[in-house]
């Protein structure tokens, strides 16, 4: 703040300097020049008089000639100094307009109301770098969810679109190069507040810049970043980033899951797709010959990943210079049917238009339909703005860069124990994996599943922290929430799984409900919106939670407390005994 | 030579000299004090302050304050004398005379300050 006021003052020197002369010269001629009053007499004006002359007159207010008519002396002087007034508030007036409108003057006055956002924020935000379609995607699905985020952008058109956007929350945005440390600082890395830092600019050594700058500002930060070929991830990756994704190698190994585990890719899919959609069956292709058209980075990797797992690849490539090119590539225009023919479309399974050009996909994609009815659609959408047109192609799947980074990255924020859940099930067998969707789908029926995550602590669930010093609970115990919470229903157990346990550095996956919660115990828990709502009710509240663990309802009054003391005494002993016998099983196992 | 320099040098002390020259006088007569001077001193103090403004560092913090402080002083005195001849309508002398007096005395000790300022800043230039 002092900034401006100085840099204003220093603008606005020489026309003050100015008016306070013309002021002074004007009052002491007033004072100097004699007059006369209404008798004629001889009449000199004092200071005061003077000045409240002048003070009217400068400014345009024009009074008259007061105390008394002037003479043709003083009104000589009225005219000089009339003019000279006027013009010198003009010239000041006009100066300081124009300090308003100077661009560095405009960016020190929205830095410093930045800043002064940024000092008053009172809530967990995350500070996202980058506000392209990516961008753009994950802040409002962040503001959907009511977590703050702070924007930077050095494009001013882009933070322009921003302020101009609909947000439910609106995020704090400045105009900035994020890679500079000093930006990051004034966006709050080091503030107590801040969850963590998501960088997503189209350049990988932007990314890898403000990476390094996070983790030397703070360590402790949750580091998101994106990165666009392998070596730039391993890069970022090496400094201290908690999560970095690759569009195309994100999809590409999505791909390849589709095709070797379906049950793993819904999975992946659901966990980390929009939010709000039910678990869908997995697409189900023939087998057989895969045609990749276009072999930029998207088609290396999705090759990369489908030859691994000893899928007939054939790839169309445009430019025959480029390197590394596999042997049986089809050379042409991948638009043109006489290519597509060439390299086989009547018999593939498949196709994946995979170029940077969006005509080019939907063009590729309409030609090979027209050769083969059968085939199997998959394409890559580079431009946020062509979705529609995607959308109403008809594809069996696609892959938009935007959504992927952003959807994937808004699930792990929502839920960061997502990304270790998912580490560990990508190792899992088919059967396995099969056995996990069937229990989700089993937990949530026709429900759109929702992800949460439940930590047994003070802040965020008090009453399940204060109960479990005093007595066991189980995971079963919070699931038996309903019956209490709506009497008519029958099923016992809200409809929510625990799907992973983290407790101190062990990981539980799809922990027993016999299990004891213990302080600290971070839960993925997996189950319909009630059943969030539910189990939020529970821990947060303490006389539910008692109820729910003794099974009747618990006054809540301290004096009708006192009452049904005795009672529950007698009611506490049986039910420590039934937790003995489910801890003595715990142990054996 | 920094004519930035002389011209600021220059308005600090004008308006000691003018605002020494109409402090200096018997406290109980008119005749010693100049309306004219009083109005010269705050006119120049004005200027000064302005000069002052905007100059980011220490030293020039404490010029602003030290030139805010005669500004105040030199403006009361000026009310004080505009109220007894105008509201109340008696001529300046005894009392009001003697608070306008010790205003600008205030206003004195103020300007000398930042003139003291001004050389101990010339003579840690050495040049």
């Amino acid at each position: 703040m002092p900034n401006l006021i100085y840099i204003l003052f220093r603008r606005l020197r020489s026309p003050l300097v100015l008016l306070i002369l013309v002021y002074a010269i004007s009052i002491i001629g007033f004072v100097l020049i004699p007059g006369v009053d209404d008798q004629g007499k001889p009449w000199q004006m004092s200071f005061f008089h003077a000045f409240y002359f002048v003070s009217f007159m400068g400014t345009t207010i024009g009074f008259g000639e007061i105390p008394y008519a002037f003479t043709d002396a003083q009104r000589y002087w009225t005219l000089i100094t009339m003019y000279a007034s006027v013009i010198s508030w003009l010239y000041g007036i006009g100066v300081l307009l124009s300090v308003f409108q100077d661009p560095a003057f405009r960016q020190q006055m929205k830095t410093n109301s930045f800043n002064r956002r940024i000092n008053n924020i009172r809530e967990s935000f995350y500070i996202i770098c980058g506000y392209g379609d990516t961008g753009s995607q994950l802040a409002h699905s962040l503001s959907d969810e009511g977590i703050l985020s702070v924007i930077i952008d050095p494009d001013e058109q882009r933070i322009n679109d921003l302020e101009v956007d609909d947000f439910r929350m609106p995020p704090v945005s400045l105009c900035a190069d994020g890679s500079q440390s000093e930006i990051l600082e004034m966006a709050g890395i080091k503030h107590p507040w801040c969850k963590g830092i998501i960088t997503l600019a189209n350049d990988d050594t932007a990314n890898l810049t403000v990476a390094i700058v996070a983790q030397l500002l703070n360590k402790e930060l949750r580091l998101i970043a994106r990165a666009e070929t392998p070596e730039a991830e391993s890069n970022i990756l090496s400094f201290g980033a908690n999560e970095v994704i690759n569009p195309f190698e994100t999809f590409a190994s999505r791909f390849a899951l589709a095709l070797k585990s379906p049950s793993l890719y819904s999975i992946y899919e659901w966990t980390t797709g929009k939010s709000g959609q039910t678990m869908k069956e997995p697409p189900k292709p023939n087998p057989g010959m895969w045609i990749i058209s276009g072999f930029g980075r998207f088609g290396r990797s999705l090759y990369d990943h489908l030859e691994q797992d000893d899928v007939p690849l054939r790839v169309i490539v445009s430019d025959r210079k480029q390197k590394g090119i596999p042997s049986g590539s089809v050379i042409g225009a991948p638009t043109e049917a006489t290519t597509l023919k060439k390299a086989g479309i009547e018999d593939a399974a498949g196709i994946i238009a995979g170029t940077d050009n969006d005509a080019n996909n939907l063009s590729i994609l309409m030609t090979s339909n027209e050769l083969n009815p059968e085939l199997f659609r998959v394409a890559r959408q580079n431009a946020d703005k062509n979705s529609h047109l995607f959308q109403s192609a008809n594809l069996d799947m696609l892959m938009q860069r935007g959504s992927v980074i952003s959807n994937t990255i808004f699930a792990l924020i929502r839920t960061p124990m997502l990304g270790d859940f998912l580490r560990i099930v990508s190792r899992f067998k088919n059967d396995k994996a099969n056995e996990l969707v069937s229990r989700i789908i089993g937990a949530v029926q026709d429900d759109v599943p929702k992800l949460w995550e439940l930590c047994v602590n003070k802040e965020d669930t008090p009453a399940l922290f204060k109960v479990i010093k005093d007595q066991r609970v189980l995971v079963d115990d919070i699931l038996r929430v309903e019956e209490w919470l709506n009497t008519s229903r029958s099923n016992e157990h809200i409809a929510a799984l625990p799907l992973f346990l983290k407790r101190g550095k062990g990981n539980v996956l799809l922990p027993e409900n016999n299990r004891i919660i213990r302080e600290g115990d971070r839960f993925l828990m997996c189950g319909t919106h009630d059943a969030h709502e539910s189990m939020l009710r529970v821990t947060k509240n303490i006389n539910l939670l008692e109820s729910v663990l003794l099974g009747e309802r618990v006054a809540s009054g301290w004096l009708w407390r006192k009452f049904t003391d005795k009672k529950r005494k007698v009611k506490c002993v049986d039910s420590d005994g039934y937790e003995e016998t489910l801890i003595e099983k715990e142990i054996k196992k | 030579m920094n004519s930035e320099k002389v011209i600021f040098a220059f308005f600090i002390v004008l308006a000691l000299t003018l605002n020494f020259g109409f402090f200096i006088g018997g406290m109980d007569n008119v005749e010693h004090h100049n309306i004219y001077e009083l109005y010269a001193a705050l006119v120049i103090s004005l200027i000064s302050t302005v000069l002052k403004v905007g100059d980011r560092t220490h030293l020039g913090a404490v010029f602003l304050a030290t030139s805010l402080v005669a500004d105040l002083q030199l403006i009361a005195a000026a009310i004080v004398w505009g109220m007894t001849e105008h509201v109340v309508g008696e001529a300046l002398g005894g009392h009001s005379l003697a608070t306008v007096v010790s205003l600008s005395g205030g206003a004195l000790l103020a300007n000398i300050i930042s003139v003291v300022l001004l050389v101990s800043e010339t003579i840690a230039v050495r040049r």
